[in-house]
């Protein structure tokens, strides 16, 4: 193993790549902003003095990831073909986690955008809501999977566990390409099911209305997801038909509520 | 303003929530709590017990949102939300909702609006036993109607 950034002299160089063929690179990269408890609610009501702290920092994650390059030295300059960044609110640990995505077809890897992105993003956070929280803590910024390229894939799940895995030739990175869905209360009951998994690949559309018709695909019982007074929540927020829906998401779907 | 929200399966004692909630502060005018309890006779007469079940994680989420919306529409200097869950009682306390206000109106006001939110929006459940089977219990018109009443036109 050796630092391809040294030359033979321990220096440094920036790697050439023209002669180096095109392939489809892919980077997924996650980091946290922990923060209060009331910091985290007053981020998810939008009632931080600065404004919409996630589409803000969604932007910051997507322009740092393209100006990755002005940073951090012997990087190249990359025409990247996407950027996404997902932000997942959690009220159980108080933190905000953050994922970056980034792809193109090129000749070196886009790791270290997505790594850019993921931090940018953090830091973009803490400048927002530092004014009702200085003590927040960006944590865990690291790469998950990479694929493409001479060193082919990596995740750091398949890394942790065994050996590297083997290299597919599938177009986009598998995990997280699942949705998670929940029945509660007298739906768990009635469906005699409390958890199901859908592949991303089974729904018509991505949203709710997609994942109700791709459960009625699998069972006929789940026709009663249909019926007016069936509530639903993705990742914890109330939800309806048409809203739009990413893979790794949470779904729950439930009675109206009772209690008090 | 203060907000603490709770969801536990064990009882909660009143007195001692309202000085947790009044501690050290002399700017208090007034407090306002409200205990719900379960009652022997709901939908059916006889009734032996209530499971209470909820979303972890989007209970004290929603919880939270409807004190601070309540934070929005009054002046409040403390808001207290405790729901238990599990298997309760006729006779047990199920909800402890306090507020806390320079002047009564506010909480008073403010109590009112916290019951009415969370029964129409945080995710909890009832199902009641009874010699005669268990069943979940069916959501009430005139609780919407009650939530309604705090519609901004």
């Amino acid at each position: 193993m050796t630092l391809t950034h040294l030359n033979a002299r321990g220096e440094a160089h920036m790697v050439d790549v023209a002669d180096k063929q095109e392939t489809r690179r892919e980077a997924r990269a996650r980091g946290a902003v922990r923060m209060q408890a009331s910091t985290l609610a007053l981020l998810a009501d939008g009632d931080l003095p600065k404004g919409d702290v996630l589409a803000t920092a969604r932007i910051a994650g997507i322009q740092a990831a393209k100006r990755t390059h002005e940073l951090i030295p012997l990087c190249h300059a990359l025409a990247l073909s996407k950027v996404s960044l997902e932000f997942t609110l959690d009220t159980e640990e108080n933190c905000v986690h953050v994922e970056a995505f980034c792809r193109l077809n090129g000749r070196t890897g886009v790791e270290m955008e997505a790594l850019t992105a993921v931090s940018v993003a953090c830091l973009t956070l803490y400048d927002m809501c530092k004014a009702v929280d200085r003590g927040m803590i960006i944590d865990g910024v690291r790469l998950e999977q990479k694929r493409g390229g001479r060193s082919g894939e990596w995740s750091r799940q398949a890394a942790s566990e065994t050996s590297p895995a083997a290299t597919g030739e599938k177009d986009a990175i598998s995990p997280a390409k699942t949705l998670k869905v929940q029945f509660l209360a007298e739906l768990r009951e009635r469906f005699e099911t409390a958890e199901y998994t859908l592949a991303w690949e089974q729904l018509p559309s991505a949203d709710i209305a997609g994942v109700k018709l791709a459960l009625i695909e699998r069972d006929g019982k789940f026709k009663a997801l249909l019926g007016q007074r069936v509530l639903c929540a993705r990742n914890e927020a109330m939800s309806q038909d048409g809203t739009a829906i990413s893979p790794g998401d949470e779904i729950a779907f439930f009675p109206p509520v009772t209690g008090g | 303003m203060k907000i603490a929200i709770s969801v536990q399966k064990a009882t909660f004692d009143t007195e001692a929530e309202q000085r947790r909630l009044t501690a050290g502060r002399l700017d208090i005018g007034a407090v306002v709590s409200f205990t719900g309890r379960v009652r022997d006779t709901n939908e059916r007469p006889g009734v032996t017990a209530l499971t209470l079940e909820h979303f972890p994680g989007m209970t004290e989420n929603s919880l939270h949102e409807i004190a601070l919306e309540a934070g929005e529409r009054w002046t409040l200097q403390a808001v207290t939300i405790i729901h238990r869950v599990g298997c309760l009682q006729p006779g047990d306390a199920i909800v402890l909702v306090m507020t806390a206000s320079p002047h009564r109106r506010a909480a008073f006001e403010a109590c009112d609006f916290i019951m009415d939110y969370l029964k129409t929006r945080a995710p909890f459940w009832k199902k009641e036993h009874t010699d005669s089977g268990s069943y979940w219990v069916s959501e009430r018109q005139s609780d919407h109607e009650a939530a309604d009443r705090w519609e901004l036109s």
